[in-house]
């Protein structure tokens, strides 16, 4: 059939023309209040979060929840190079989910987050927030954290 | 004689409750631990908990559960 034929054609080129659209990439290092903004809007977004990071493009650390800065600094930069090792390739996402949690892993616009959650949360959800996250941290600052819109007569 | 309407309908909703379950139930045991890396151009691979590069992987995933800790629940 004819409209199978062209929605056929149109899904490959559209295919074509997204794999070859390169991701924006940083014009800045995001500052860190900027990163902590973010950090906040994917915690809010995401019930299931535990925990997260940002790491800039150095691997440097943006913003992390919790009180362990410079551990989760560490442990991301294991998690990254133990996936790139993987195949000698560099990874764009990961999703690692054992009994005691999920850990997934986004590289996005010259940027990456981490986050740790509880079981069984939407991967692709998550992953896609995550990846918009990094985007709008990488092409603007973050203002402040969005909260609930006011209702009317609060 | 005819079953009563209310009573076709709770029919019904318990057998999609026993459905739910079910499901539930499947996708639990099912959910084996997994590693699964996606790469550029939508490719993904797995690997398995007992390969070296898989094995590394859940060190790696392992220490930063451990630096989330848990949920404070409410």
């Amino acid at each position: 059939m004819t409209t199978v034929m062209i929605q056929e054609a149109r899904a490959r080129v559209t295919v074509g023309i997204f794999a070859d659209m390169p991701d924006a990439v940083a014009a800045a290092r995001p500052s860190g209040e900027s990163a902590e903004a973010a950090l906040a809007f994917l915690t809010e977004m995401s019930p299931d979060l535990r925990g997260a990071a940002i790491l800039g493009p150095d691997g440097e650390l943006l913003a992390a929840t919790g009180e362990e800065p410079e551990r989760w600094r560490e442990d991301a930069a294991a998690l990254f190079v133990a996936a790139d090792g993987a195949e000698d390739v560099p990874v764009e996402q990961m999703h690692i989910a054992t009994e005691q949690g999920e850990v997934f892993a986004v590289r996005n616009a010259g940027l990456a987050a981490v986050t740790v959650t509880d079981r069984f949360a939407l991967a692709s959800l998550m992953l896609f927030d995550m990846g918009s996250t990094l985007r709008r941290l990488a092409s603007s600052d973050f203002g402040p954290p969005e909260g609930p819109h006011p209702r009317r007569g609060d | 004689m005819p079953a009563k309407p209310h009573r076709i309908l709770l029919n019904r909703v318990s057998v999609y409750a026993d459905e739910a379950a079910a499901f539930m139930r499947r996708r639990r045991i099912s959910r084996r631990p997994f590693a699964r890396l996606y790469y550029p151009h939508g490719r993904s691979a797995d690997h398995a908990q007992d390969s070296s590069s898989g094995a590394e992987l859940f060190v790696a995933a392992g220490r930063l559960i451990e630096v989330a800790g848990r949920k404070e629940k409410g």
